[in-house]
C-alpha cells in the first residue's frame, strides 16, 4: 500500500520521523517509532514478522556500541546520561545507552520502511521530475543499480570460470585470498561496464538539450496528502502519549 | 574535420573519405585509411575478419570515436550530409539509431519500457508520442505487452538484446546502424530484425555475421580485410561471385549459397544472376540440364557432407546424467522443471531455444557449475566456455593464458595460438583484445584443456569471424572423435546442423524435444513453437532428396 505512494512526500515523512527519533530522547517514543514500523511492514506491507526482526539485527549491534560506550565510559557521553537521569532504567548511564541504542533500531527500521516500500527507479525518476535531479546523475545512478546485481553475478561467473580451472568445486563462501584475486577484474569489468553504458547513453541522446520529458514519473493526489497527514498526526500523537507517560512516571 | 560535401537532398547518408583511426598508445591503425560512401535508402553491409576495425568505423558515423572514445580520426566523415563532428553524438540521436554489439551491458533504464522510451525522453518528446512509439516497437519486436514493466536485470542475455533492438527503432530514426545486432538473438527474433532492415526507404548501416536471411536486403556490401583497409565494395551478388576465394582465405564470412556457387562454377556451371540464397540456387538448378544438373548433384553432395553432422548412434556408458532436475541460474528460481536426459561420449550435442528459454542454466547445470533446486545429477564435472570470455581469463597475457593450460614450456603454445589467429597479440593482456579475439582465446584455452570429459560451449560463434567459426567445428569434430562429448548452445542452425547429431529444445520451462537434429530440425510445429527456423541447407538436402541428379 505505502508502495503506491508518491515517493518524495514519503521521503519527507520518514526523515521527519527520524528528526524526531533523534531529537526525542525518550527510550518510550524510540520504542513506539520502532513498534509501528514494524507493524507497518508487517499488516500494511505484509512483510514476513522475521524479515522484518532479521532487519533490526544489524541496527542492533551499531546501538550495542552506543549502549557499552554510554555505560563503560560515562565521561564521554555526560549529555545523554544527563537527559536520561529521570528514566526507569536506574543507572543514568545505562538509561542513556538503552535510549541511543533504540534510537539506533528506530532510525533504522523508519529507513527499512522507505527503503522496501519505494521502487529505486520510481524514486529517481520522482527526484529528476520534481527536486530537479539532472538527468546524468539520475541515469548514473539507474547504471549503478544495474551494476550491482551485475558485479555479483560476474563475481560468481568468475568464481566458477576459476574453480572449473583449478578442477574442484567452488567454495561457498569465498576465502580472503580468493575474495581479493576477484578484485581487479570485478574491478575492471565496473569500468568497462560505467564506460560502455556511457557511450550507450550518449549515443542514445542523453544530455543532447535542455528540456527533457520524463515518462512515467509518479504523481502525488490525495492519498499523498492524507499519508502525510495521518503520519504526522501519528508521531504527535506518540509524543504526546510518551511525554505523559513519562510525567506519569 | 572542416568537410563541405555536397547539398544535403544529395548527400550521402554516410561518407568516409580517407579515414583512418589510431587508439592511444597503438603502433598501428584501427582501421583504414578507407573511402566509402551510402546513399539514403541503401542498406549497407559491412563485413570483415574480427579485430579488422568495422566498430571503430560505425563509431566515426557520430562522432563517439573520438568524441567520446578518445582516439586520434584522419580523414573526413560526413553523416546526412554534414560533418560527423558537427554535431555532438548526443545530438546525433535524433537522426541515428545505433544498436551495440553488447546489449547487456548498455541498458540504462530500469524497466524495459523505461529503456525503449530512454531516447525519446532525451529528445523532449511529449509523452503521448512516446507511448505512441514505445507500443509501435514493442510490437514490431515481438515483446509481449506484459514485459513494459519487466526490470531489465531480469532479462537473459537475449532478451536484452530484443529490448536494445526495440529502443533503437522507437527511435524512428533516418539512419539505422546495428553492430552484429543478431549475435545473440534467437532465430525468429533475428528474422525480426532481418524484416526491419529490410523495409522500404530504410537507410541502414550493419556489421554482421549471420548472413543468411539477412543478405537478400543488403543494397551494397563493403569488405574490410584484416590490415583495416577496404578489399571491395559493391552489389553483394558481384562481391560475393568476384571475391569469393578471397573472403574465404580471409577469414570473412560469406553467404552459403556464395560457397556452393564457387563450387558450382568451378566445374563449369555459371548460375546467372549469382545466387545469394539456397532457394535462388535450387531455383537455378531445376532449369539445368540433366546433364549439368547430374554434375552439379555431386559437388552438391560433397557441400551437403561438409555442413551437415552425420548422426552418431550413441555408445558407452552415460557420461552425465540429470534426472527429473529443476535447474536455476544463480540467485534465482527454477527455470526448468522436470529436466532428463544423458550425454554420452562422443556425442555432439545442440541445446537450442528462443532467447530467456533456459539454455545457458541447463548447460552450467550439465557442467556441474550449478547446484540442482530438485532431482538428480550423476557424472563427472565438464568444461563450460562462458558467453562472455573475459570471464575465464586470469592470466595477464594470450601466451600467459594458454600456458596457464599447456604448461609453460609446452611447444604446443605456439601452434595454438597460430591455429586460432592469436600469434600477433600474444602479448597483450587478455583484456585488451577485441570480442571475437577473446572468444577464440577462450575456446582455444579450453579445447586445449584435456581433462574434461566433455564441454559445453555457451553461443561460441557469437561475434567470430568465418575462418575462427570454422575452427571450433573442426575443433568439435576432433574433439567428439576423440571419446568427449560437446554441448552447443546456439541460435545459428547453419553451426548447429554442421557440428551437432543430436538436438535438445527447451521450451516453456522443460525439455521439449531430445531427439536427432536432422528430426528437430524438419519438425515445423516444434520449431514454431520454440521460436526456431530450420537452416536453408535442409532445404537444399531435401532437394538433392527428391531431385533427379
Amino acid at each position: 500500500m505505502l508502495s503506491a505512494l508518491h515517493p518524495l512526500p514519503k521521503l519527507i515523512v520518514c526523515l521527519v520521523w527520524l528528526a524526531a527519533s533523534i531529537a526525542v530522547f525518550d527510550p518510550r517514543f524510540q520504542a513506539g517509532i520502532i513498534a509501528l514500523a514494524a507493524l507497518t511492514l508487517i499488516f500494511i506491507e505484509r512483510r514476513s514478522p522475521l524479515l522484518v526482526l532479521a532487519l533490526m539485527v544489524p541496527f542492533a549491534l551499531f546501538g550495542f556500541g552506543f549502549l557499552t560506550t554510554a555505560t563503560l565510559f560515562r565521561e564521554e557521553s555526560d549529555f545523554a546520561t544527563r537527559m536520561a537521569a529521570e528514566t526507569p532504567f536506574g543507572s543514568p548511564a545505562f538509561s542513556a545507552g538503552i535510549v541511543l541504542f533504540l534510537r539506533a533500531i528506530a532510525c533504522g527500521m523508519v529507513s527499512a520502511v522507505f527503503v522496501l516500500t519505494t521502487e529505486p527507479g520510481r524514486f529517481i525518476k520522482a527526484l529528476m521530475a520534481n527536486w530537479r535531479l539532472s538527468p546524468r546523475i539520475g541515469y548514473a545512478l539507474f547504471s549503478a543499480l544495474h551494476l550491482v546485481p551485475d558485479l555479483a553475478s560476474e563475481a560468481q561467473q568468475i568464481r566458477l570460470a576459476r574453480a572449473m580451472k583449478k578442477g574442484r568445486a567452488p567454495r561457498r563462501i569465498p576465502g580472503p585470498l580468493e575474495t581479493a584475486s576477484l578484485v581487479v577484474p570485478l574491478l575492471a569489468f565496473a569500468i568497462r561496464r560505467a564506460n560502455r553504458a556511457a557511450i550507450a547513453m550518449e549515443a542514445r541522446g542523453l544530455g543532447a538539450g535542455p528540456a527533457r520529458t520524463i515518462v512515467g514519473a509518479p504523481r502525488s493526489g490525495r492519498a499523498e496528502a492524507f499519508f502525510v497527514v495521518a503520519a504526522f498526526a501519528i508521531l504527535a500523537m506518540l509524543f504526546i502519549a510518551t511525554s505523559g507517560v513519562r510525567r506519569a512516571w | 574535420m572542416n568537410v563541405a560535401f555536397s547539398a544535403p537532398d544529395a548527400a550521402p547518408a554516410v561518407a568516409w573519405r580517407e579515414v583512418a583511426v589510431r587508439y592511444p598508445y597503438a603502433d598501428n591503425l584501427a582501421v583504414g585509411p578507407v573511402s566509402l560512401e551510402f546513399r539514403k535508402g541503401e542498406r549497407l553491409l559491412i563485413l570483415g575478419p574480427s579485430g579488422c576495425g568495422k566498430s571503430t568505423l560505425l563509431g566515426t558515423v557520430t562522432g563517439l570515436v573520438p568524441a567520446t572514445i578518445p582516439a586520434e580520426v584522419g580523414g573526413e566523415v560526413a553523416t546526412l550530409g554534414e560533418p560527423a563532428a558537427s554535431r555532438s553524438p548526443a545530438q546525433w540521436s535524433s537522426s541515428v539509431a545505433q544498436l551495440f554489439q553488447d546489449a547487456d551491458q548498455t541498458l540504462c533504464g530500469m524497466t524495459v519500457g523505461d529503456e525503449v522510451a530512454f531516447a525519446l525522453e532525451n529528445r523532449a518528446l511529449a509523452a503521448g508520442e512516446i507511448a505512441v512509439r514505445v507500443e509501435r516497437a514493442l510490437e514490431r519486436v515481438g515483446i509481449p505487452a506484459n514485459w513494459r514493466i519487466r526490470r531489465t536485470t531480469s532479462l537473459s542475455g537475449g532478451e536484452k538484446q530484443v529490448v536494445a533492438l526495440a529502443a533503437a527503432l522507437a527511435q524512428e530514426a533516418e539512419l539505422f546502424i546495428a553492430d552484429e545486432p543478431t549475435a545473440h538473438l534467437s532465430p525468429q527474433a533475428a528474422a525480426r530484425l532481418h524484416a526491419v532492415i529490410g523495409e522500404e526507404s530504410r537507410t541502414s548501416l550493419v556489421i554482421d555475421h549471420r548472413l543468411d536471411g539477412l543478405i537478400d536486403m543488403i543494397d551494397r556490401v563493403a569488405i574490410i580485410g584484416r590490415d583495416g583497409l577496404l578489399i571491395a565494395e559493391g552489389p553483394p551478388r558481384d562481391i560475393f561471385r568476384i571475391h569469393g576465394e578471397r573472403l574465404a582465405l580471409e577469414g570473412i564470412w560469406r553467404p552459403l549459397a556464395s560457397d556452393l556457387d564457387r563450387l558450382l562454377h568451378g566445374i563449369g556451371i555459371v548460375l546467372e544472376p549469382p545466387p545469394l540464397t539456397l532457394a535462388e540456387i535450387i531455383a537455378a538448378l531445376d532449369r539445368l540440364s540433366p546433364g549439368d544438373r547430374s554434375a552439379a548433384g555431386t559437388v552438391i553432395r560433397h557441400f551437403l557432407s561438409d555442413r551437415i553432422a552425420e548422426p552418431v548412434p550413441p555408445i558407452g556408458e552415460a557420461l552425465v546424467t540429470l534426472d527429473r532436475a529443476a535447474c536455476a541460474p544463480l540467485f534465482a528460481k527454477p527455470v526448468l522443471h522436470d529436466v532428463t536426459l544423458q550425454i554420452r561420449p562422443g556425442e555432439t550435442i545442440a541445446l537450442l531455444g528462443h532467447n530467456g528459454a533456459g539454455k545457458s542454466t541447463l548447460g552450467a547445470t550439465l557442467a556441474g557449475l550449478l547446484r540442482l533446486r530438485g532431482g538428480t545429477r550423476t557424472g563427472p564435472a565438464g568444461g563450460f566456455a562462458f558467453q562472455r570470455p573475459e570471464t575465464q581469463f586470469t592470466e595477464a597475457s594470450v601466451r600467459a593464458e594458454l600456458q596457464s593450460i599447456l604448461g609453460r614450456s609446452s611447444i604446443h603454445v605456439d601452434s595454438l595460438l597460430s591455429a586460432w589467429r592469436l600469434e600477433k597479440v600474444a602479448t597483450q593482456h587478455p583484456f585488451e583484445l577485441s570480442q571475437g579475439q577473446k572468444r577464440r582465446l577462450a575456446l582455444a584455452a579450453l579445447t586445449a584443456d584435456k581433462r574434461w570429459p566433455f564441454l559445453v560451449l555457451d553461443e561460441p560463434t557469437a561475434g567470430l569471424d568465418a575462418a575462427a567459426s570454422d575452427e571450433i567445428a573442426s575443433r568439435i569434430a576432433k574433439i567428439a572423435s576423440a571419446g568427449r562429448a560437446v554441448i552447443v548452445i546456439t541460435h545459428d542452425m547453419d553451426f548447429a546442423l554442421k557440428t551437432c547429431s543430436r538436438g535438445i529444445v527447451l521450451h516453456d520451462g522443460s525439455l521439449a524435444a531430445d531427439a536427432p537434429l536432422r528430426d528437430i530440425l524438419r519438425d515445423h510445429q516444434l520449431l514454431g513453437k520454440a521460436g526456431l527456423y530450420a537452416p536453408e541447407l535442409l532445404r537444399l538436402a531435401d532437394w538433392m532428396e527428391t531431385a533427379p541428379c
